[in-house]
């Protein structure tokens, strides 16, 4: 049996603040997502935080109104919020929507035996969904705490966990999975469609 | 001795400026084209041909990202001329490639474009026949846009719209949506990109084996379904011979993944881009010939019959589910996905 990892998107900052939709929904949030990563830290599961880092030479990516590129790396607004990070966490640095993309993140989980992610942070139809996706494609068991993602776009959030469930994740509440956890000690993988 | 791509510096003005750089650019493009480009530096090419009648076509390239998993503008660029002039039935013969550069590209990636280029004008059988090069400052574009303009004779009666009749069945080279979802995974990094490749491929050697495999008529017309996708195509069609067009939803050719990406990001594969992909009216006596004719070919393995023309007047396109229901396909007024090609 594999280990099992928590990934965190964009826990930033310049992604949580961008608007007041998702300030306010990070702030609902926010408790039982740190309280479920002390939780998988207490039962000796990694936490990986992917840290979104716009290159200057990307042509998609979104500037602010003045132009000013947001998630530069060093800067402020970039850096993991430390209501969320402990010492004892991984940062990955990405810098398109899904945590693998050309990123370190596979070897890293592949070198520590991790065959099982759960997938959390914001946003829930952009890098939630792509990241589980991706994973999904690399042979992990997905699971997604519907409890523990975000989204300004609460119709959206719901659109992608239906999504999630359909193709490749099993969703349930953070609490759900830990007592999961507690009682069966593992994760089981969901039986997918199969890929034709 | 040749410079290795890597050490060959970086697009300038002066490279489109027609004095010596612009001499030394052009070489390492005639170099790079190898066998394929029969330029002569005329103003014009001279050029044989042998026919009653001649296609000609043409289009630009501007495709983001211009470099993207299993290709480049530069198949992109071939390719798309090649099917235009394969898909009336032409036999494509000589393109003409205009290249606008920005300054600052990599001169190893122009390389890269122009060594795709060659590959694929050779596996269509096509010669770059003249060209042109321009640059222009940082931002003025994107790295490379293409241009080809391609002529092809006929060697056989011209496939035309108005071939079409109503019973005829409606045919697919292969899956739908794969060029696109494949792009829109780079741009964004999506994750769906090392499973799901563009279809950009030469269908003239597709065509030519089916055209062989087949009676002079049983193959109505055929278009290549790029911009739009299969809906804008099958629209086309339904106007053209004023007749109603049914597609049944499950014969559709949609990879698993596809359907996946297609459904996340909110577009429908039948509205989706695609480089290699034909569309192909038949008359229905000839159904199976035709589809085993395209399944023998490695771009045609994935063909499949997905409807028909009815009698029913009016040029509606009309989509069957599993359970008999029909609705309306519409065609899309405005909301394509922008540079897949």
């Amino acid at each position: 049996m594999g280990k099992i990892a928590v990934l965190t998107n964009d826990l930033q900052a310049d992604v949580v603040h961008k608007t007041p939709e998702r300030t306010a929904a990070m702030a609902e949030a926010q408790p039982r997502f740190v309280h479920f990563l002390e939780e998988m830290r207490r039962r000796g599961h990694g936490i990986y935080h992917l840290q979104l880092v716009n290159l200057p030479d990307d042509p998609n990516v979104e500037r602010d109104f003045d132009g000013t590129l947001p998630l530069q790396r060093g800067s402020e607004g970039a850096a993991i919020l430390g209501d969320f990070l402990d010492p004892s966490d991984s940062v990955v640095e990405k810098n398109k929507d899904s945590g693998f993309y050309e990123t370190e993140l596979h070897d890293l989980l592949q070198k520590n035996g991790v065959d099982t992610v759960l997938v959390t942070g914001l946003q829930t139809q952009i890098c939630v969904q792509t990241t589980a996706a991706d994973a999904f494609f690399r042979g992990y068991n997905i699971w997604v705490p519907s409890d523990c993602v975000v989204s300004g776009d609460p119709e959206a959030r719901d659109r992608s966990l239906e999504w999630l469930s359909g193709y490749c994740a099993t969703v349930a509440s953070s609490e759900e999975i830990l007592a999961t956890l507690d009682s069966d000690g593992e994760l089981a993988r969901k039986v997918v469609k199969i890929l034709p | 001795m040749t410079t290795p791509a890597a050490d060959l510096g970086e697009v300038v003005l002066d490279h489109g400026s027609g004095t010596q750089l612009s001499h030394e650019l052009l070489s390492l493009i005639v170099e790079t084209l190898g066998d394929v480009y029969i330029g002569e530096m005329e103003d014009s090419a001279m050029l044989p041909i042998a026919a009653g009648q001649i296609a000609m076509t043409t289009d630009s390239f501007v495709v983001d990202p211009p470099f993207f998993g299993n290709g480049d503008i530069g198949k992109i660029a071939v390719c798309g001329t090649v099917n235009d002039l394969a898909v009336v039935g032409a036999k494509p013969l000589y393109l003409t490639l205009g290249m606008i550069l920005e300054t600052g590209l990599p001169i190893s990636r122009l390389v890269q474009v122009l060594t795709s280029i060659r590959e694929t004008a050779r596996e269509a059988g096509v010669q770059i026949v003249c060209g042109d090069t321009k640059v222009v400052r940082k931002g003025e574009a994107d790295q490379i846009y293409l241009n080809t303009a391609g002529v092809g004779v006929f060697e056989r009666t011209p496939l035309r719209m108005r071939n079409v009749r109503p019973g005829d069945r409606v045919i697919l080279s292969g899956p739908i949506g794969n060029h696109t979802v494949h792009l829109l995974s780079i741009r964004e990094g999506l994750g769906f990109e090392q499973r799901v490749l563009s279809d950009c491929a030469p269908v003239n050697g597709m065509l030519d084996a089916l055209f062989a495999a087949v009676d002079e008529g049983d193959v109505r017309s055929v278009r290549d379904v790029t911009r739009g996708g299969l809906a804008a195509v099958l629209h086309e069609y339904a106007g053209a011979v004023e007749r109603t067009i049914r597609i049944d939803k499950e014969a559709l050719p949609i990879q698993f993944e596809t359907l996946m990406a297609t459904d996340m990001l909110g577009i429908d594969p039948i509205h989706s881009a695609n480089e290699g992909c034909v569309c192909l009216f038949v008359d229905p006596s000839a159904e199976q010939k035709v589809l085993d004719a395209l399944r023998a070919h490695k771009h045609g393995t994935g063909a499949v019959a997905i409807g028909e023309v009815t009698e029913q007047d009016g040029a509606l396109v009309l989509m069957r589910d599993a359970e008999g229901r029909d609705s309306v396909v519409e065609e899309l007024l405005g909301a394509e996905l922008p540079r897949l090609c």
